[in-house]
């Protein structure tokens, strides 16, 4: 008995220590390489680069881009690429707090903050006066962007007093999570406070763009919001008749698992009761859309990154 | 599924839908295993516990169901149990949701401890078979189905009565991970059984009190 009082306290003693994780100064984190949308900003936000549109501009499509849990703005880096400076819509690209800085930073941000992040982009462009704001999300932003139409963030927000009417809204999830494919996020409460931190594989030059060491608290914040999403998703969401939402699904994820999209699919319905639209795509890649700095990218990665782009471009003017 | 059978021959049968044989079959053996542990019971000194399941699995669904649990007298009496059990989100938390819809087939072999007395851990090991619904042919992609293999350990009380409450804590060997495998299969669950066993004849007003029959 009294052996197993001792090593009870030296595991307590052990999950009580602190852990932090020495970043290399070329890793993202280590507070030497941040994400370029802070020191310049223009080039990513349109808010910023463009805050009194005309008219005209304001009624452009802008399409907010939101990166998934560790990334930064690299991952829509590609669609801004491939848009190749076109004016017949925006390209707006939102970095989540606590994201693309450092390991503190990170550690101390919560679901909220990342959320408000996506929210505090929206409302400022509304307040400049944009009226055609679309959303591309791809992982944890998706969960972030579920929540926001939950818990009616839109209702309020999206309202147009000049028309009197709800600006149309177009939002594309790409590779969401509900369900992570490593289920041992299920007992990050239990094993989170003794590991401290994972560390996640990143492919050769991730590492500039995408956090390698995720804070036990941050797990425990996206395990949170997932469980939050999930219970919505059970509840049954009902998208108002201004918000368009579609799904692309890679058939096999190694982050997001696959039935993910299966909730999603059951617990969003359209303004009528009808079903959302949703393509299962036939790929093994968590966030298709991002090809670049991925290993071995196939002919059927790049057709399906452009099926993506080609179908979300086109969609936010119907 | 009867009116199904009786109309069909063999070679239809090979023609029926995929999902109907398997179903069959799994009936055939519920039904199968229960026979046996009928036909060889004793009535004053083997042991079938039936009651309800209550299962949760840490961050996703909860589901119930029930469990059967079986010892016979003359195989390690009261210490070594077989058991089956139909755990479901039909009746947790898909029950009136948009939650899946999955079942779970268990069977399982059991060593109770401490005979004959109230507090009662025990360990188990546990196989079945898992499914779940998408409901959807658009889904039909993704794994849906997978062997169970699982294991937990727990502790039982026993009451003076023919009513057993057990509880424990068990670990999915076998889970999905995005690339294979049903992705609602999660690992850590726990769960609660209030079972009765109905094999014990005795007049409730005959069982003895408590501290005579049993150690604490």
């Amino acid at each position: 008995m009294k052996k197993i009082f001792l090593i009870s306290i030296l595991l307590l003693a052990f999950a009580g220590c602190k852990k932090t994780p020495v970043i290399p100064a070329g890793d993202l984190g280590g507070g030497v390489i941040m994400d370029p949308s802070l020191t310049d900003p223009a080039a990513y936000r349109i808010s910023v680069s463009q805050p009194k549109p005309t008219p005209a501009q304001a009624q452009i499509p802008v399409i907010i881009c939101c990166h998934g849990y560790t990334a930064s703005t690299f991952e829509w880096d590609e669609f801004r690429t491939w848009s190749n400076g076109t004016s017949k819509y925006y390209i707006d690209q939102v970095l989540l707090a606590g994201h693309g800085t450092t390991y503190a930073n990170f550690q101390k941000s919560t679901w909220h903050d990342w959320e408000s992040s996506i929210m505090n982009e929206y409302d400022l462009l509304v307040s400049e006066g944009y009226q055609n704001i679309s959303f591309a999300a791809s992982s944890t932003s998706c969960t972030l962007l579920l929540d926001m139409i939950s818990s009616g963030f839109f209702k309020v927000n999206a309202f147009n007093f000049n028309t009197g009417m709800y600006n149309k809204i177009h939002i594309f999830l790409v590779d969401p999570i509900v369900i992570p494919s490593d289920k041992n996020l299920s007992l990050i409460g239990v094993l989170g406070p003794m590991l401290g931190y994972v560390t996640s594989n990143n492919a050769p030059g991730e590492e500039q763009y995408y956090y390698h060491y995720r804070p036990e608290e941050t797990l425990q914040q996206l395990q949170d919001v997932l469980n939050q999403v999930r219970d919505e998703l059970q509840n049954g969401v009902q998208l108002p008749d201004y918000i368009y939402l579609k799904v692309y699904k890679s058939i096999k994820d190694p982050t997001a698992d696959p039935v993910s999209a299966v909730l999603i699919y059951n617990g969003v319905k359209t303004s009528s009761g009808g079903k959302i639209d949703l393509d299962m795509v036939n790929s093994d890649i968590h966030v298709f859309t991002r090809l670049s700095l991925v290993p071995n990218v196939t002919a059927l990665d790049i057709q399906n990154q452009i099926y993506a782009f080609t179908d979300i471009t086109t969609r936010i003017f119907q | 599924m009867k009116t199904v059978l009786k109309n069909t021959t063999r070679m239809e049968l090979r023609q029926l839908p995929i999902r109907v044989i398997p179903s069959v079959k799994r009936t055939c053996i519920v039904a199968a295993l229960l026979l046996a542990v009928l036909n060889s019971a004793n009535a004053q000194s083997s042991i079938l516990d039936a009651g309800i399941r209550l299962q949760q699995t840490v961050n996703l669904y909860s589901e119930n169901g029930i469990a059967l649990s079986y010892s016979n007298k003359a195989l390690l009496p009261d210490r070594l149990y077989f058991g089956f059990s139909y755990a479901t989100s039909r009746l947790g938390t898909a029950f009136n949701t948009y939650a899946i819809k999955q079942d779970n087939y268990l069977v399982s072999a059991a060593w109770y401890f401490r005979e004959n007395h109230v507090i009662r851990p025990f360990v188990r090991l546990n196989t079945g078979y898992f499914s779940a619904d998408y409901v959807e042919a658009i889904f039909n992609v993704l794994p849906q189905s997978s062997l169970l293999l699982s294991s937990d350990f727990g502790i039982c009380f026993q009451t003076g009565l023919p009513l057993k409450i057990s509880t424990s804590l068990g670990y999915n060997f076998i889970t999905g991970n995005g690339l294979s495998g049903p992705g609602t299969l999660f690992p850590v669950f726990y769960q609660l059984t209030l079972s009765w066993n109905i094999f014990d004849r005795t007049k409730l007003s005959h069982h003895q009190s408590l501290p005579q029959k049993l150690k604490l």
